[in-house]
C-alpha cells in the first residue's frame, strides 16, 4: 500500500529543488549551444586533440562538423520495412524445474502496395544447456535478467535479419529497424566473461550479416539519455580532465544530447552523424562499428521530440542509404503520432499479456505431469498469485 | 458446397458466434449459415448480429483521415488487426440418421472452431414449409436482436431464395401467413414487417 500523504511533503522539496536547478541547467545548455556553433568553421582542429588527448569520458567521434544539420528527404515508395522487438518470462527462481521464455515479434510492411503484411510473433522456450552450453547453471544462478535479456536482444536482431531476408524484393529499398540501442555495452556487465565473450562475437556476426546481405540496420532511441556530445563539447570548451572536479558554474555536466538537439535542429532535420566511442566497438569490425545522429520528431500537439537513431558505420557512409534511414524513419515517427509505428507494432506483437503468462505455466506444469516430471512452484510463488484476506 | 467463410469462437445450442476469414466475405443479416458435423449432422443458424472490431481486446479503432486503400498501403496493420464477428440464432439442425431438417433447437452444440458456410438457395428453401423457425424467433427472441428486423430480413432471403420478386412471391406470401397467426394480437406490427419485407 503506498501511503501517498506521506508523501506529499517530499513531493513539494523535490519541486523546490528542481526549479532552482532549472536556473543553471538553462545557463549550461546556452553554453553548450554556443559551443556547438563555433565548431562550424574549426571542428576539423578538436578531431586532432580528441585523437591525441585519449579522453576517458566517451566523446563522440566525428567526420563532419557537428554542428551540421541536414534536412530530411522524401521517403521513397515502395519501400519494405521490417522491425522485430522482444518480451521475455523470466526463470522464477522460485519455479522447479528452471526455464524461461523468450518472445520475438516479427513485423515486415511493404509500404506504397497491397501487399499483406508480415505480423506474427516467434516463442522460444529455453530450457537446456545446448544453446550456451555449461554457462546455463550460470546462468540461473547469477545475473539472470541481465543474461536473458541479452540472449533476447540477440534473439531480436537474429530474427531481425531472417524476416528482412525473407520479405526484401529485389529492386526495392528496406531498413531494418530495432528499438533501443546497437551499442551492446551491457554485454559487459554480466560477470562471467566466457558468456560476455561468445555473445559480443555473436553480435558481431549479425552485425557483418546485416552488411554483407546490403540491409541497413538501425535503431531508434527515444528521450534518449546519451551525453558523448556533450563530452565532446567539454573540450570544446576546454574542461579539464575527468578525475578533476569540474566547476558546477561552467561546466557542461549534467546535460544531455537531446536538451541542445531540441534547440538546434530544425523540424524533421537530423544532426550530423557521430560516432560512438563506447568500448565495446573495438570487438565490431570497422565497417559495423555503431554511430549516431540525432532527428527532430515534431510532436502531432505542437513543439518536437528528440530521438536518437543508430547506425553501422558502413550505412552512415553511404549518403543514399543514410538519407533511406532517415527518410523512414521520419515517415514512422509522423504515422506514429512521434514514435516509429512499425516498432509500436512490433512491441504489441512480443508482449506477453498476463492471462497469457498463466496459461503459459499452466500448460508447462501440465506437461510436466503427463511426463511424470515434478513441478514445484514455492509457497511464496503461490501466495503472490493468491493473495487472500 | 460454397467455401468456408467464418469459424466459430462461442458457441451453445441457442447461438454460435464466429469470426470472419480475412479473405472470407461476412454473410447479411437474416441469411441462413450453416455448421456441418463429421458425423453427418448439421446446424442451421440465422445471422443476427455482426460486428467489426479490433483484434486486441485492449486497441479500439481510431480515426486516421485516411481512406482503406490508404491505410492498406501505408499502415497495413490496421485492416489487419480489425475482424468481424457474428452470431447467428441456432434454429434448425439436421438429424444425421435420417438426413432430415428439423426446425428447432438442436441436440447439441456445434463444435469450438468449426467451420461456418452459407447456406445456398437449396438449403434456404430447404428450411422452408411450415415456418416452424419463425414461432422460434417471434416468441424466443435473442434479446440484444431487434426480432423485426430480423424478420424482415428473413422474409427477403426466402423470396430471393424462392427465385426472387416475381416467382418468389408464393413462398413470401406462405411465411407471411405464418408470422400473421403468430403475431395475430399485433396487427400493426404485422403490417410494418410485410410492408418492409415487399
Amino acid at each position: 500500500m503506498l501511503d501517498l500523504s506521506r508523501l506529499r511533503e517530499q513531493f513539494t522539496d523535490f519541486s523546490s529543488y528542481q526549479s532552482r536547478h532549472q536556473v543553471l541547467s538553462a545557463a549550461k545548455l546556452k553554453r553548450a549551444i554556443e559551443a556547438l556553433q563555433s565548431c562550424e568553421k574549426s571542428w576539423q582542429d578538436y578531431q586532432g586533440t580528441l585523437t591525441l588527448g585519449k579522453p576517458r569520458r566517451l566523446v563522440a567521434g566525428f567526420r563532419e562538423s557537428p554542428a551540421h544539420r541536414a534536412p530530411c528527404g522524401v521517403r521513397p515508395t515502395p519501400v519494405t520495412v521490417a522491425a522485430t522487438d522482444g518480451s521475455q518470462i523470466y526463470p522464477d527462481r522460485n519455479i522447479e524445474p528452471t526455464f524461461y521464455l523468450l518472445n520475438i515479434s516479427r513485423i515486415a510492411f511493404q509500404y506504397g502496395t497491397f501487399e499483406r503484411p508480415i505480423m506474427e510473433s516467434v516463442p522460444q522456450l529455453r530450457y537446456s544447456t545446448k544453446d550456451l552450453e555449461d554457462h546455463f547453471d550460470e546462468i540461473v544462478e547469477s545475473a539472470t535478467r541481465d543474461v536473458v535479456s541479452a540472449i533476447r536482444d540477440e534473439f531480436e536482431l537474429s530474427e531481425l535479419l531472417s524476416v528482412a531476408r525473407a520479405v526484401r524484393i529485389d529492386g526495392r529499398p528496406i531498413v531494418a529497424m530495432v528499438d533501443g540501442t546497437l551499442i551492446r555495452w551491457m554485454v559487459r556487465g554480466l560477470r562471467n566473461p566466457a558468456l560476455e565473450q561468445r555473445l559480443i562475437a555473436r553480435y558481431a556476426r549479425l552485425l557483418e550479416q546485416f552488411r554483407e546481405e546490403a540491409i541497413p540496420l538501425c535503431s531508434y532511441v527515444s528521450f534518449p539519455g546519451g551525453t558523448e556530445v556533450v563530452n565532446l563539447l567539454r573540450v570544446v570548451l576546454g574542461e579539464g580532465d575527468p578525475d578533476t572536479e569540474s566547476d558546477p558554474e561552467t561546466s557542461l555536466e549534467g546535460l544531455v544530447d537531446r536538451k541542445i538537439f531540441e534547440k538546434v535542429l530544425g523540424p524533421r532535420e537530423r544532426s550530423a552523424v557521430f560516432e560512438s566511442a563506447s568500448h565495446i566497438q573495438r570487438e565490431y569490425e570497422s565497417a559495423d562499428r555503431i554511430c549516431f545522429f540525432y532527428v527532430n520528431v515534431p510532436l502531432p500537439a505542437g513543439g518536437c521530440e528528440v530521438g536518437r537513431v543508430e547506425i553501422p558505420n558502413w550505412v552512415a557512409q553511404d549518403p543514399q542509404t543514410l538519407d533511406l534511414v532517415h527518410s523512414v524513419v521520419m515517415s514512422e515517427c509522423e504515422k506514429g503520432n512521434g514514435y516509429p509505428m512499425i516498432l509500436s507494432e512490433a512491441h504489441e506483437k512480443a508482449v506477453v499479456r498476463n492471462q497469457e503468462k498463466d496459461l503459459f505455466y499452466h500448460l508447462v506444469e501440465k506437461e510436466m505431469h503427463t511426463a511424470g516430471v515434478p513441478f514445484s512452484a514455492s509457497r511464496k510463488s503461490l501466495s503472490k498469485r493468491r493473495p487472500s484476506v | 458446397m460454397k467455401e468456408k467463410i467464418a469459424e466459430v469462437v462461442e458457441s451453445s445450442t441457442r447461438a454460435i458466434v464466429a469470426e470472419v476469414y480475412p479473405e472470407a466475405e461476412a454473410p447479411a443479416f437474416g441469411s441462413w449459415v450453416h455448421v456441418p458435423s463429421a458425423d453427418g449432422s448439421a446446424l442451421y443458424g440465422l445471422v443476427s448480429h455482426i460486428e467489426i472490431g479490433s483484434v486486441e481486446p485492449s486497441r479500439r479503432a481510431v480515426a486516421y483521415g485516411k481512406t482503406p486503400d490508404e491505410l492498406r498501403k501505408e499502415m497495413p496493420h490496421v485492416l489487419e488487426l480489425l475482424r468481424t464477428t457474428f452470431r447467428a440464432q441456432i434454429l434448425a439442425y439436421k438429424d444425421p440418421k435420417s438426413g432430415k431438417i428439423r426446425q428447432t433447437l438442436p441436440p447439441h452444440p456445434a463444435g469450438i472452431h468449426s467451420f461456418v458456410y452459407p447456406c445456398d438457395d437449396d438449403l434456404v428453401r430447404s428450411l422452408g414449409e411450415p415456418y416452424d423457425f419463425l414461432r422460434t424467433l417471434a416468441r424466443n427472441p435473442d434479446p440484444a436482436v431487434p426480432v423485426d428486423d430480423l424478420l424482415v430480413a428473413v422474409l427477403r432471403q426466402i423470396q430471393a431464395a424462392n427465385g426472387g420478386a416475381e416467382l418468389g412471391n408464393e413462398a413470401l406470401v406462405a411465411a407471411g401467413r405464418v408470422l400473421a397467426r403468430l403475431l395475430n394480437e399485433d396487427h400493426e406490427r404485422l403490417q410494418s414487417i410485410l410492408r418492409r419485407a415487399a
